[in-house]
């Protein structure tokens, strides 16, 4: 295991490329310096880390803040619910402000799951083949004889990341320590705690989502969140959670009925928040049950609604589990939106197809590619048939593009 | 897994059978009431489909009084005068009220038949908030309903699914008197639980569990082929004999280096033009850096 990483200026050969040079950078005293937080390279937000250092890269750089975040949930919520939690850890590591909502579980039991941050290596993000520097050569230079000028060069680079090490790594078999958690000051809204009245509003947002609004409200305002509020102060950020918006729970029947009677409600509360978001320091994690909305015009004006917008689609359950293709991945992300903040263009991610895999002291998102088919006899199923077809890919793969050899 | 379940639900669990019209689930319904009734589990039925007789069927012996069958069949909406129970009833106070009722050491079990029945009558927010709040309260310790799911629209069910902590989906199977059982379940840390398995309900409400469905149905089974040696039935020799094989090794090839060349060669890059640059007092900052914002 290194050794705790002194500052920058040992000029040893054993630093990967990745770590500063000697070069100190000036600050500027005139920007907000807001612990956790950095400049983007594009436009010049402030940018947050998601807790994800792939998520980070996928989006631009990290989450600006004053944006939200939509998380299609996969089918069973449970990779939906961890980058919910690996937000609020980022959150507590960097000591931001919390606020955790949720209908279904009570948000002392999220907080209470939150990873442990791997605080000893400051995320030292290693290329997938390190050069060896290893005082045994011999048994390096044994692995290519022909070929031996490529073996220091990593293979195929799935897998995402950016250079700087702005986010954090997590240990997700260990829940955070108390200590470190009640370090940071969380606001908590369990929607069973507050009571609807019974008096129908005229309003079109349900008696739940108006009652979070508030709440949200209330707290940026004490709190001092808002950017209008006076810079005496040093300045924090404010992440929000939001679990499970739209899910039965809340009130809401968007999820229950392919037509729901108010189907506006989940819309309204969204431009809410964003309005809310765009006035004040903080972000939003806002997880969304979409596999079971069935309007997909909605779906797609909650998409709008938000600035980020990623689906994850997980294997568990589904024909996709045994297809070799996917053994190393737990399921598949989409990226939905990504927003342009005070420019025409975003960027977009170079790669469409994305798989991501949760390991233990890392939730890696990388590209899906497939690997070269060496053998005559195993037929290599198209991507196009993989994507699309409901019923068992395999027997139209190999029905039609058939196996055999051919006799000359 | 379904012997599992029948052994018992954790505090606080949610078990769902869905069935369909080609299966009804109702006898696997009675095979986990014998089984909380064997456990000295006290039972609450609410019955809206069927009647108690046609429940109680095949329960025999001194447990039964411990089922209380609140009958909701003969009039669930209340049209006569005094309604035993109605539909109306579902809600967390009137539960409550029912099951404290009974005094009995251990918190009841709550059964549903069907569920499918109050979503007819009440919102799905209304009836998941009513089962979460259930669930949360203590007063009951797992509930246990019936849904059939073509009945309900797809939402509706991934919703009911959603609050449950195991949902068991039953199918006919392939000979009379068997069907397929589809177990879904969610444990406590998040981990899902996938299983198939094939059971027959025998007279006295017990469960055999037969064993996994083999896949039948267009699923790939590819035989694997035999690779034939390429270098077998040719007219001349293309094997090598251990001899062979070793002179072949010991064979050095032009353009392959010593080793020391190759390590001298391969690990010069990162060594050689690095710039190590400490400023000194006589180095002055330019204070209009234009490049200072920069953080790549």
């Amino acid at each position: 295991m290194a050794a705790p990483m002194s500052s920058a200026g040992k000029p040893s050969a054993e630093r990967s490329p990745f770590n500063t040079t000697s070069f100190q950078k000036k600050t500027r005293s005139r920007l907000i310096s807001i612990p956790g937080t950095r400049p983007s390279v594009q436009n010049g937000q402030l940018l947050v880390s998601t807790g994800v250092t792939s998520l980070d890269y996928l989006l631009g750089g990290g989450l600006a803040v004053g944006t939200v975040l939509l998380i299609e949930e996969d089918r069973y919520d449970s990779y939906s619910r961890m980058i919910l939690k690996y937000f609020l850890a980022e959150g507590v590591v960097c000591r931001h402000e919390l606020f955790v909502a949720a209908a279904h579980d009570n948000p002392d039991d999220i907080l209470q799951e939150l990873p442990a941050p791997i605080l000893d290596d400051v995320a030292i993000h290693k290329p997938v083949e390190q050069p060896r520097l290893s005082c045994e050569p011999q048994d390096s230079l044994d692995a290519m004889k022909i070929a031996w000028r490529y073996q220091n060069l990593p293979k195929v680079q799935s897998a995402l990341a950016s250079s700087s090490r702005f986010g954090h790594y997590y240990d997700v078999s260990k829940t955070m320590e108390p200590e470190i958690r009640q370090a940071a000051k969380c606001h908590r809204f369990y929607l069973p705690e507050h009571p609807t009245q019974s008096s129908p509003t005229h309003s079109t947002m349900l008696q739940s989502y108006s009652a979070l609004l508030k709440s949200l409200q209330e707290v940026i305002h004490r709190e001092g969140f808002e950017v209008a509020a006076p810079m005496s102060k040093s300045r924090n950020i404010l992440r929000i959670g939001l679990h499970s918006l739209g899910s039965v729970l809340w009130g809401d029947d968007l999820c229950c009925h392919d037509n729901p009677s108010n189907s506006h409600a989940l819309t309204t509360f969204l431009y809410g928040l964003r309005a809310l978001l765009r006035s004040s320091l903080s972000v939003a994690v806002v997880t969304v049950p979409s596999h079971l909305i069935q309007d997909r015009a909605l779906m797609g004006s909650i998409t709008r609604l938000c600035d980020n917008a990623i689906a994850l689609e997980s294997f568990k359950g589904s024909e996709r589990e045994t297809n070799p293709l996917y053994k190393d991945y737990h399921g598949l992300l989409y990226v939905r939106q990504v927003p342009h903040l005070n420019c025409l263009a975003s960027k977009l991610p170079d790669h469409k197809d994305l798989a991501f895999k949760l390991k233990r002291k890392q939730f890696t998102i990388e590209r899906l590619h497939l690997p070269p088919d060496l053998s005559e006899t195993v037929s290599r199923v198209s991507r196009g048939e993989l994507a699309g077809a409901a019923t068992v890919t395999s027997a139209c793969g190999s029905g039609t593009s058939g196996n055999k050899h051919l006799d000359f | 897994m379904l012997t599992e379940l029948l052994q018992g639900t954790d505090a606080g669990g949610f078990l769902l059978i869905q069935d369909s019209a080609c299966l009804s689930g109702r006898h696997l319904l009675r095979s986990f009431i014998n089984a909380a009734l064997n456990r000295e589990e006290a039972v609450h039925v609410l019955g809206f489909e069927v009647g108690e007789e046609e429940l109680k069927d095949g329960l025999k012996g001194s447990p039964i009084q411990r089922l209380h069958f609140h009958n909701a069949y003969t009039d669930p909406l209340g049209w006569t005068d005094n309604p035993t129970f109605t539909v109306h009833q579902f809600c967390l106070e009137e539960l409550t009220r029912l099951v404290k009722q009974t005094s009995h050491p251990k918190p009841a079990t709550l059964v549903i038949d069907s569920l499918s029945w109050i979503l007819r009558h009440h919102s799905p927010p209304a009836v998941c908030k009513t089962l979460q709040q259930l669930r949360k309260g203590g007063a009951v310790r797992a509930i246990i309903a019936l849904l059939h799911a073509d009945m309900h629209q797809r939402g509706t069910v991934g919703s009911v699914c959603q609050l449950a902590t195991s949902v068991v989906t039953v199918a006919p199977g392939m000979k009379g008197d068997e069907a397929v059982a589809k177990i879904t379940k969610r444990s406590k840390s998040g981990k899902v639980m996938q299983d198939e398995e094939i059971f027959s309900i025998k007279e006295d409400l017990t469960v055999a569990v037969q064993s996994r469905p083999s896949h039948l149905g267009p699923k790939q089974t590819d035989p694997e082929e035999q690779e034939t040696d390429p270098t077998a039935n040719l007219t001349f020799n293309l094997r090598l004999s251990d001899t062979e094989r070793e002179a072949k090794e010991k064979l050095s090839l032009p353009f392959v280096f010593s080793k020391e060349k190759k390590t001298a060669l391969l690990h010069s890059g990162p060594g050689s033009g690095r710039i190590l640059y400490e400023p000194d007092a006589n180095d002055d900052y330019d204070q209009e850096d234009p490049d200072d914002d920069l953080d790549v």
